[in-house]
């Protein structure tokens, strides 16, 4: 190995990626709209309960304790239909939506025990659950005195998600770190293709640069950037306050990934707009699991096989919260060989492509 | 006494079926320039290929300055210069930024790109980017690129195609120094007057073989012919053109008979040129 070769052709790497004006000035605005797009997320959970109501009959006393509850935050919307009330809690409308029999005042009057259904969002916190049901059976116990003798059953919409309740904008988090690294793909698979394209790496390639120069100088400008641009962000985004290392690690593995998925791109892209179209292509694919962590419970199991998930897992499980190694190790591990196994394919298909 | 720089025995390539190069030998001695001739599609680019270890030998073997290239790849390439046919600099930098990044490849330290841009006629331009050049500026960077390392072997791939007549003397030029400097010269051209006037041989390569090598002067008596071309004058004044063939036996003759019964207003002599033996041999053009 030529560390000297290794240096200058990482210089001139560099020196390109950030003369190359559309690559420099979204790279440079990028982190920084990610940034601004961060801030202006809120930073806290609404605590306010909004609740939605579906009965075909109204007991004078619940409708009473509702008003109340009313004056102490509580939104409550009443619904036609059970189904509508199943969308509101679906859409994030309702933090519970409550179904009222219809036989309901009967079955007190003739002491039986009416069930009273409430419906959770899969992504609603555990401790939000049982907030609501203590507050609904609350505002009845004061209004009528006593507690109602019902039977409260809770049904969850969709998956589970078991009480991850997070504030939006640390949600954003992992999202905007794995969006930086991605998007770097986009300007190393651009500088390779163009190098093949324009035969620059013949000329190299008459010269003492051998391919392994090559390939450690183009890694070590792809993984610079990416790895540079997601440490920069996760430290004024306050990403960094749990486990750095871990983090690290995870970013670098990560900033691997998108050079390697770099070096795949530019085997498949012949120029400027063949890369774009398959660097989209593969972004929009590499993005998924982050969107998983924006909306829990619109992604199942499957998303597994994208390589990105296990980035995307690690920085949201460690910086949400608080995972450490002994809880991420496995993850590493799996990043880890995507990265060897995908930086040999493309070396592969890179050689025969310079050849 | 001088060695061979070059020394090809029985190289050969192909390309799936296609057979691109098929067993060609030939030496080309240190310090000498070797006009290497032939139409697109001939093999040229694959030997070159090979020479300068791009392209490992499917067969036979090729020797640099007493190296294998396919064992010594490294060191090979560290002795020689390639100017491509086709422009391949970093546009987005400086000549003096090109420059100086090859010289590090290279692992020259104390380089001074102005001297060498002084040499191509680029000296006040060097901090510009490529992407300003002209064609000829690019061509004539590409050459100095391709002396950075003051190479013992230097192989140019139609140098001055495409070229403005000032350009184009100017690389002839640097090609003779360099074959003064000592440096042995491959050129790969399809300029037949170049090709004659540079060359101390000549090989002329079809179908991925090479049909004729030598100096361009044996070529020319081996294959072409020599004439005498006159124009005369009739009795009745027009203008009419007569052509004496030379070296045969009946030239002396034909000679004494048109200054005795013609009126002879113009006469030269005609060689024929590399372009015209190379369609004798071949019995097709160098541009097709």
């Amino acid at each position: 190995m030529n560390w000297g070769i290794v240096r200058a052709l990482v210089s001139k790497d560099l020196a390109l990626f950030f003369r190359n004006r559309f690559f420099s000035i979204v790279t440079v605005l990028g982190l920084v709209f990610y940034l601004i797009f961060y801030f202006v997320m809120p930073s806290s959970v609404d605590e306010s309960l909004a609740i939605g109501f579906y009965a075909p009959e109204i007991l004078p006393a619940i409708e009473e304790a509702f008003q109340e509850g009313v004056e102490e935050g509580l939104k409550v919307t009443f619904t036609v239909t059970e189904e509508a009330l199943k969308e509101g809690v679906i859409g994030g409308d309702f933090i519970t939506g409550i179904v009222l029999p219809a036989d309901t005042a009967e079955a007190l009057i003739s002491g039986e025990r009416p069930v009273i259904t409430l419906y959770f969002s899969s992504d609603i916190p555990e401790e939000a659950k049982e907030a609501a049901v203590v507050t609904i059976r609350e505002l009845v116990y004061r209004q009528v005195g006593q507690e109602l003798p019902v039977e409260i059953k809770q049904e969850v919409l969709g998956p589970d998600m078991l009480g991850m309740q997070v504030p939006p904008r640390d949600r954003l988090r992992p999202l905007l770190a794995v969006f930086l690294i991605i998007f770097e793909t986009l300007g190393l698979a651009n500088l390779i293709s163009e190098e093949v394209e324009r035969g620059t790496i013949q000329a190299l390639l008459v010269t003492p640069v051998r391919v392994r120069d090559l390939f450690i100088s183009k890694g070590i400008v792809g993984i610079t950037l990416a790895f540079g641009q997601a440490v920069i962000f996760m430290a004024i985004v306050g990403g960094l306050s749990r486990e750095p290392l871990l983090i690290l690690v995870t970013l670098f593995l990560g900033a691997a990934l998108a050079t390697g998925i770099a070096f795949l791109i530019a085997s498949l892209g012949k120029d400027f707009m063949s890369v774009m179209a398959w660097g989209m292509l593969i972004f929009i694919i590499l993005a998924i699991p982050a969107f998983g962590v924006m909306f829990p419970g619109a992604v199942t199991g499957w998303i597994k096989i994208v390589p990105s998930y296990y980035l995307v897992d690690t920085v949201h499980r460690v910086s949400n919260f608080g995972a450490g190694w002994l809880d991420m190790w496995n993850n590493l591990v799996i990043l880890l060989g995507i990265d060897f196994v995908l930086f040999w394919v493309v070396i592969q298909a890179l050689r025969r492509k310079a050849g | 006494m001088a060695g061979d720089a070059i020394i090809a025995e029985e190289l050969s390539y192909w390309y799936g079926d296609l057979i691109a190069v098929n067993g060609i030998s030939f030496k080309v001695g240190e310090g000498k320039i070797l006009g290497f001739l032939g139409p697109n599609g001939a093999g040229k680019t694959t030997t070159v290929k090979m020479l300068t270890g791009q392209l490992k030998p499917k067969g036979g073997k090729a020797t640099l300055l007493g190296m294998d290239v396919a064992e010594n790849v490294e060191a090979v390439q560290g002795d020689i210069g390639v100017c491509f046919e086709t422009t391949n600099l970093y546009e987005k930098m400086s000549a003096v930024e090109n420059l100086k990044l090859f010289a590090r490849l290279f692992g020259i330290t104390d380089f001074n790109p102005d001297i060498l841009l002084g040499k191509v006629d680029l000296a006040g331009r060097g901090k510009d980017r490529v992407e300003t050049y002209s064609k000829g500026m690019k061509q004539r960077l590409m050459v100095a690129r391709s002396m950075i390392n003051s190479p013992r072997v230097l192989f140019l791939d139609e140098p001055t195609a495409g070229l403005d007549p000032a350009s184009s003397e100017a690389i002839r030029n640097i090609i003779l120094e360099e074959r003064e400097r000592g440096a042995t010269v491959f050129l790969t051209t399809h300029d037949m007057l170049e090709a004659d006037k540079l060359s101390d041989q000549v090989a002329f390569m079809n179908q991925g073989q090479i049909v004729a090598l030598d100096t361009p002067l044996n070529l020319k008596q081996k294959y072409g012919k020599r004439a005498l071309k006159a124009q005369v004058s009739t009795a009745s004044g027009e203008l009419v053109d007569r052509e004496i063939i030379l070296d045969t036996p009946e030239t002396p003759q034909a000679v004494q008979q048109l200054f005795s019964q013609e009126n002879v207003v113009t006469i030269h002599s005609e060689e024929a040129t590399l372009e015209d033996i190379f369609i004798n041999i071949t019995g097709r053009g160098l541009i097709e």
